[in-house]
């Protein structure tokens, strides 16, 4: 039994303990706003915040986070940090299919929690480990700069 | 857990070894979670203290051994040569897992972290069951992919020393800014005192089985101001020109010879040499 927080909630996992987190949000836990893209840590699509860090789900077994914090876009949803960034990708449409939107919004959660007036540089590289194949990087930046400076008081 | 142990001591993490030397130690899993292979018992480290810890003592900055690269790049102790190369390993999601101790123990010449601890002469600090010993890290790479680490030992520490590392040379080549693997990766130390070269430590990696390095190489500018060093340059590119033996891969040799040699020159010229 692997018992570890996620969501906010305590939860437990009989699966054993070398197996890729990824597999175990998705399929024991229904989290589907993890994406499988490339498994070995390049897309950043699995994306998740583990302790309060930005991890690529497919690189972490199980055991890895027994005892630990793990938070999943559905769990962010519900705060208003999403909410800002939510608003701010929508206003300069920085989505197009979405299956990287997940992990960008994770991540651009964790550069913001770093620094809440990040420059365009440390934007670009806290979003390095996360792939579009849509090519919408510059939209992607341009909403993170705007939930930082909309975003005032919340990061 | 099933196929897994989580230990929360290093007493309890060595017992555990010793009992079952088939356990693989996992640090951050960057390396071991590229070829999962299902069967495998992981024995997790990353929640053990003493292996978390950057400290210093009179001649060594001491790092645990899973301290991750964001916790080096965090840390006020660790070397900027070390931070310099570890803030260009892959991006901050695998940096915020990946660890010292994995990239070492991993055994690739491609390890950017241990390409510094080589060039560096840090030790390693092992530990079982039995007891602990203390190994340069030169000692520890055997061949590719071959360690010197016994199947119920633990890296648990990293000791670099703490003067002569303050004026460095470090480049890292890849097909890409973000999340590129070292095709030709360098580091160098040129510790000058007074009119005199004191230290010069140079290692070359992901270009041979193990990373490259040559002391007694590096020891003909030793002891040298910087106008003689000048005039035994000819001599120290030629030695080196025999000493890198590129093996030939999806990069060619002749490329990565090409490179090591252009950044050895960089490096000295950069150094008035």
């Amino acid at each position: 039994m692997i018992q570890f927080i996620l969501n906010g909630q305590e939860v437990s996992s009989t699966a054993k303990a070398n197996v890729r987190l990824l597999d175990v949000l998705r399929q024991e836990f229904a989290l589907t706003g993890v994406k499988c893209g490339c498994r070995e840590g390049e897309c950043g699509a699995c994306s998740v915040i583990l302790d309060g860090r930005l991890v690529n789900s497919c690189m972490v077994a199980l055991g890895h986070v027994a005892g630990s914090t793990v938070m999943t876009i559905e769990g962010y949803r519900a705060t208003a940090r999403f909410a800002a960034l939510d608003k701010a990708y929508a206003a300069v449409s920085a989505v197009q299919c979405g299956f990287c939107i997940p992990g960008m919004l994770l991540a651009s959660e964790c550069i913001l929690a770093r620094n809440p007036r990040p420059a365009e540089a440390e934007i670009r590289a806290g979003i390095a480990g996360n792939l579009c194949r849509c090519t919408g990087y510059h939209a992607i930046v341009e909403a993170i700069g705007i939930a930082a400076r909309e975003g005032k008081g919340l990061w | 857990m099933v196929n897994g142990y989580q230990a929360a001591s290093l007493p309890a993490a060595l017992a555990i070894l010793g009992r079952d030397t088939t356990i693989v130690p996992y640090g951050g899993g960057t390396d071991l979670m590229i070829e999962a292979d299902e069967n495998a018992t992981y024995l997790f480290l990353s929640k053990i203290p003493e292996l978390k810890k950057i400290s210093e003592d009179a001649g060594y900055i001491r790092l645990g051994a899973a301290c991750t690269f964001t916790e080096i790049l965090e840390s006020e102790l660790a070397p900027p040569l070390l931070k310099t190369a570890v803030s260009q390993i892959a991006a901050p999601a695998i940096r915020n897992l990946g660890t010292i101790g994995g990239n070492i123990c991993n055994g690739s010449p491609k390890a950017d972290s241990a390409l510094i601890f080589v060039a560096t002469d840090a030790k390693l600090r092992l530990v079982s069951h039995r007891g602990e010993r203390v190994l340069p890290i030169a000692e520890f790479y055997l061949g590719r992919k071959q360690t010197a680490l016994a199947a119920d030992e633990l890296l648990a520490e990293v000791l670099m020393k703490k003067d002569g590392l303050g004026n460095y040379y470090y480049k890292k080549v890849g097909a890409r800014e973000a999340l590129a693997i070292s095709r030709v990766s360098f580091a160098a130390v040129l510790d000058v005192a007074g009119d005199k070269i004191a230290g010069c430590m140079t290692a070359f990696g992901a270009v041979s089985d193990v990373i490259i390095k040559r002391p007694e190489l590096d020891a003909m500018l030793i002891g040298k101001t910087l106008a003689e060093a000048r005039t035994a340059k000819a001599a120290y590119l030629a030695a080196y020109d025999q000493a890198i033996v590129p093996i030939e891969g999806r990069i060619s040799a002749a490329y990565r010879k090409a490179v090591c040699m252009n950044l050895l020159r960089d490096f000295l010229a950069s150094n008035g040499i």
